[in-house]
């Protein structure tokens, strides 16, 4: 929203008060101040002066001297206008005045005649484009004066004020409202008062009448008919102030509702009385199927919760938001009605989303606004008109339906309440003046019962804390001292999962040269698609902002494919990971919130590679189980049930306490050219969920082997594709309670290894806890190795 | 006799200087000194001599036995330290190198850095008595806006451009959403923080994201002041930045909180002079905060006669993005590792 600078000096005395002062003073009391906006701010420092002499350049022809009297000294400027002439009032602007950024007049030499200033042309003064001489100003123009005073409508001060910032304060949607809070935090006067004795001359000659169905939709409504009215153009001086604040002149009726709008805060509405059938405006609900076309000329259709203006034949308004076309002021109007009404703040927002039709008035009404402000804009509306219109005249009093009384609200607190929630360095007298600059009514004492403003108490103050703000704002934050608490000093208790998370980001991190990458929790369908994934089980948002992010993920991998194709470009080899949550729902439209697991996935990329990198994937996965304890952990080779972006023969399910819980895969070959991965790829991912929450390995000791070992080396011969780990598993269980270790120590092919087979070497350790094993016991454990692999069918090399 | 032993002095000096090795030494000690040595078996004939001989012959053989014996030792010293050079000399590598076979070198993983910061700001709040809560991303209208007092169809609604679901629920717009949660978990006094992602609907370019990373903090206690709240600020702030920081409090409208503030830190890119990135002003909008509002208390099933507290988010993109000069919030959701590794 903007604010004219003028218009507030109207409402309140702000002399001598420097903008930035204000605006400053404004962010830190009241709301924040998106920028100051000058509209020609050079006016302030060109200033009208006397042409005293002119005299030729003695170095130049086409340059004069001129010698001139502002009031106050005697300049020199050098100058190249064609028109300057003795006796003359011209435009000066003094050393140090801006044009834009980058022109400043400085005090100069121009061919070695010292200047002082420049004459200005009234394109040079944003006037017009007449730059073929420098402006003559009337004779009669006092000298000295800055040509903002003598232009004030080329120049204009505007503070931007960020509209999210006032959201609760249904009083600050007008000029009226700053002028007030400026006023207070100055200490400054404010000068608005409304004329309400205007209405002595009011006389009914006309008997409209207002009917209002539900009082809760509308709480109040203010009509005014005035006949007489001649519709034309605003004069200058209208047009110049609500161009100055962003409003398009249309005609002085119009203009003159935009601008009590502008100055008041309450969205006005006039009706061309003529237009009306009957003499009753009745403020009712819509109908099912109603439709109104409103001004824009659209066809709205209405539902039985929007809040309707209508006359005998049906709809002329969408109330508080926009009128309807059938209505409105037209040049012929003569006779209108003002409308100044107090809607229902919530049904104007909900209308006003429906339709999309966020109007200023729509803005506003949502607010809550004062009702106080229906009869005060009405009279401030006539006021105008009278200036602009002298022949009309009010054709009925003022007429007021308010059937809801707005309540009047008391905060009942204390100075000691408001001493504690502000800290203890402010004192009860400067609490007391702070709300009473504020306009609350409440008898000084240790006990306070403040009466709010009608302007602040609907939804804005109701409750001690709401004081707090106010004293605290107007005292400012920043003259409070900070101070510890005094609190109980025990350790809080850990966020076991945090911990956990940390945990595996650095043995990823730093054990394993990982770097961390965050993916969005969005997917899309393309990318879904090419990783494989088509059963559309990811949960969609309503309103994506993109094809490109319109649901969430279920997996990493889509997100971690794509940070190895975008990398594979910059990297010969890289290792990243992620750690994050997937939303997972098995019906996407019941109402239960999705289940969020949390993940890690971990990448490893290599453009060239000797061997497969699907083993350091298995090593960095492996490593990471084992350094957080884990108990029951199995690797299972996978060739089935695998998602489809695995490679059935580079595969195994990481299995934690009987349950599937991670896979460690290279890329299946139709996703690596989906996503056009040229090199090698291996990947795990773990459900972090489960990690944490499975049985870990406890810590005990265990008694250090006091009995010697006796090593066995075996080599065994198997097809090529038996798993070794299975065969490593048949010696194991061959006597497990004195088997120590069975540690794998080749794999061969070749010759004299017989095609399609492969040799298997393996150390075993034979011992006992308690005692040395005996030859006959060596010999007899070294036949069940034997004899055990022979029942599976391996021969020995 | 007398000149038989100078000639093995001399002899056997002169084979201890040409000798090579350790076992040539030996050798020659074993030949002079040993129990049939040369110089052993004067010494050994000595009793047969007469006795005015006899003392003068004795100590000069002594003296020949202590010399040839330092002679040896000093040689030994000298052959074994010449092999040690020659073992050193022959390990020379070049230590410039990273690996033998000129591979890669070493290449460091990295944590991603708003993690780094997040889990920083943890430490701290945890070192001051703060509990860390999670809650969930895809969270209820409840929790994200109702019982932070922001009912349906309030104008606040439209300052969080919101993501919702198809199941009618939504993306969190603030960690503020894990606020009620903390209350229904904890029994009053308790501080706590909520770190993590939350989600706006708004257009991506280098200032805004559609994702995002809060944290949230929240006291409850008797008698909180906003006194106490700017001291738990300027501590926090003092403790990321490693040096006291300007901070200012203004007020800023937060339906859940009341008073509330939006505090500022003095621009630490130019020192409050004015730069771009705080559009000139000098000050650098930081954290929304504020006194918990009795609504959400209540909500939480918190008396708020008998307790009060203080709320604030603090947003971690920012943060980093000030702490770093990083100039595009895109960057942290690309994947990019030429990006990620500078952290």
């Amino acid at each position: 929203m903007l604010l004219s600078l003028k218009i507030l000096s109207e409402l309140a005395d702000l002399n001598g008060l420097d903008p930035n002062e204000i605006a400053l003073k404004l962010t830190m009391a009241t709301a924040e101040i998106d920028g100051i906006k000058y509209v020609n701010p050079h006016l302030n420092t060109v200033i009208s002066a006397k042409i005293e002499n002119v005299m030729p350049h003695p170095d130049a022809d086409k340059l004069t001297l001129v010698d001139l009297d502002t009031g106050k000294e005697k300049v020199r400027v050098v100058c190249g206008a064609p028109n300057n002439k003795k006796g003359d009032i011209v435009a000066l602007a003094t050393v140090g005045t801006k044009f834009g950024e980058e022109f400043v007049i400085k005090e100069s030499k121009i061919r070695g005649e010292k200047s002082s200033g420049m004459l200005c042309s009234e394109k040079e003064l944003g006037f017009s484009d007449d730059h073929s001489g420098i402006m003559i100003l009337p004779p009669d123009t006092g000298l000295g004066v800055k040509l903002s005073e003598l232009f004030p409508s080329y120049y204009a001060i505007q503070f931007d004020i960020d509209n999210k910032s006032i959201t609760h304060r249904p009083d600050l949607w007008g000029h009226v409202g700053f002028a007030r809070e400026i006023a207070a935090l100055f200490g400054r006067k404010f000068n608005y008062k409304i004329n309400y004795d205007i209405q002595k001359t009011f006389r009914n000659t006309d008997d409209l009448k207002i009917n209002i169905q539900n009082p809760e939709s509308c709480a109040r409504y203010c009509g005014l008919v005035v006949k007489n009215i001649k519709i034309k153009e605003s004069p200058e001086w209208l047009k110049e102030k609500i161009i100055s604040i962003g409003i398009r002149p249309i005609s002085n009726i119009v203009d003159i509702t935009n601008y009590i709008m502008a100055e008041l805060g309450e969205p006005m509405h006039a009706f061309d009385r003529k237009k009306l059938a009957g003499n009753e405006i009745t403020v009712r609900m819509a109908k099912k199927g109603e439709k109104l076309k409103t001004l824009d000329e659209q066809m709205r259709d209405l539902t039985e919760d929007d809040i309707l203006i209508t006359d005998k034949n049906g709809p002329v308004a969408l109330a508080g938001i926009m009128g309807g076309d059938n209505s409105d002021i037209e040049d012929t109007t003569t006779e209108i009605i003002l409308e100044a009404a107090n809607f229902n703040p919530v049904r104007i927002r909900k209308t006003a989303q429906r339709l999309n039709l966020r109007t200023d008035a729509a803005a506003r009404f949502e607010k809550a606004l004062d009702p106080e402000m229906c009869p005060a804009a009405i009279i401030r509306c006539y006021e105008l008109i009278k200036e602009l219109i002298p022949e009309a005249e009010a054709a009925t009093e003022i007429i007021d339906n308010y059937p809801e009384k707005a309540e009047k609200i008391t905060v009942n607190t204390s100075s000691a309440f408001l001493k504690k929630k502000i800290g203890d360095n402010i004192d009860d007298n400067r609490i007391f003046e702070i709300l009473e600059s504020l306009d609350f009514k409440f008898k000084r004492g240790e006990e306070l019962n403040i009466v709010v403003p009608s302007y602040r108490a609907t939804r804005d103050i109701s409750i001690p804390e709401d004081i707090v703000e106010e004293v605290g704002r107007i005292f400012g934050y920043d003259n409070i001292t900070p101070k510890p608490p005094y609190v109980p000093c025990v350790p809080p208790e850990k966020n076991e999962k945090r911990l956990f998370e940390r945990r595996i980001k650095n043995i990823l991190a730093k054990d394993h040269h990982l770097t961390e990458i965050a993916n969005y929790s969005f997917v899309n369908e393309d990318i879904l698609k090419r990783a494989g994934t088509t059963d559309d089980k990811e949960l969609r948002l309503l309103n994506p902002l993109s094809r490109e992010q319109d649901r969430l993920r279920r997996s990493l991998m889509p997100g971690i494919f794509t940070n190895i194709e975008l990398n594979q470009r910059f990297h010969e080899s890289f290792k990243i990971f992620e750690l994050g949550r997937v939303y997972l729902k098995d019906d996407r439209k019941s109402k239960e919130l999705a289940k969020e697991i949390t993940f890690a996935a971990g990448a490893v990329f290599a453009k060239n590679t000797k061997d497969p990198l699907f083993y350091t994937a298995k090593n960095i996965a492996a490593d990471l189980i084992s350094q957080l304890n884990v108990k029951n952990i199995r690797y299972i080779p996978a060739q089935k049930d695998l998602p489809p972006y695995a490679h059935p023969g580079r595969s195994m399910f990481i299995s934690i306490d009987g349950n599937t819980s991670g896979l460690i895969f290279e890329p299946h070959p139709k996703i690596k050219s989906n996503f056009g991965i040229k090199g090698e790829a291996a990947i795990f991912e773990i459900n972090i969920d489960t990690l944490l929450k499975c049985s870990k390995q406890e810590l005990s000791f265990i008694e250090l082997q006091k009995f010697p070992e006796v090593p066995f080396d075996v080599s065994v011969l198997a097809d090529k594709h038996v798993y070794t780990a299975e065969i490593q598993s048949v010696i194991e269980k061959s006597s497990r309670e004195f088997i120590k270790s069975v540690e794998l120590t080749s794999v061969y092919e070749g010759q004299p290894v017989p095609e399609g087979m492969k040799s298997v070497s393996f150390t075993i350790v034979f011992s006992a806890k308690n005692a040395t094993l005996s030859p006959e016991q060596i010999d007899d454990l070294q036949k069940k190795v034997v004899s055990s692999l022979d029942k599976k069918g391996y021969k020995l090399r | 006799m007398k000149e038989k032993l100078e000639t093995i002095l001399n002899k056997t000096i002169n084979e201890i200087k040409n000798s090579e090795s350790i076992e040539e030494l030996e050798s020659i000690r074993i030949n002079v000194l040993g129990r049939k040595g040369e110089l052993t078996l004067i010494l050994r004939s000595l009793g047969q001599m007469p006795a005015e001989e006899r003392s003068a012959l004795g100590k000069r053989s002594n003296e020949i036995k202590t010399e040839i014996e330092s002679a040896i030792e000093e040689k030994k010293d000298k052959l074994s330290s010449s092999k040690i050079d020659h073992i050193l000399k022959s390990d020379w590598i070049d230590v410039t190198l990273n690996r033998a076979d000129f591979a890669k070198s070493f290449k460091p993983g990295h944590i991603h850095p708003i993690y780094t910061m997040q889990y920083e700001i943890e430490d701290i709040f945890s070192s001051m008595g703060f509990q860390i809560l999670d809650g969930p991303e895809v969270e209820t209208e409840y929790y994200n806006f109702e019982a932070l007092n922001i009912p349906g169809h309030h104008p606040a609604r439209d300052m969080q451009d919101t993501f919702w679901t198809e199941d009618y629920n939504l993306l969190r717009t603030h960690t503020s959403a894990i606020q009620v949660r903390g209350m229904e978990k904890n029994k009053p006094p308790f501080r706590v923080i909520g770190p993590g992602r939350v989600f706006r609907n708004e257009a991506v370019d280098a200032g805004h994201s559609n994702t995002f990373y809060q944290i949230e903090g929240m006291m409850v206690d008797r008698d909180i002041s906003v006194a106490h709240l700017i001291f738990f600020m300027k501590s926090l702030l003092k403790e990321i930045f490693k040096r006291e920081v300007k901070i200012r409090l203004r007020p800023g409208y937060f339906p859940f909180v009341e008073p509330g503030f939006e505090l500022d830190i003095n621009c630490l890119i130019c020192e409050g002079r004015g730069c771009s990135v705080c559009k000139q002003s000098g000050w650098v909008e930081l954290l929304p905060c504020g006194l918990v509002h009795p609504n959400v208390l209540r909500y939480g099933n918190i008396d708020p006669e008998e307790w009060n507290g203080f709320a604030f988010g603090l947003g971690l993109d920012r943060l980093v993005m000030m702490k770093y000069t990083i100039n595009d919030i895109r960057h942290f959701h690309d994947g990019d590792i030429r990006f990620l590794d500078q952290f």
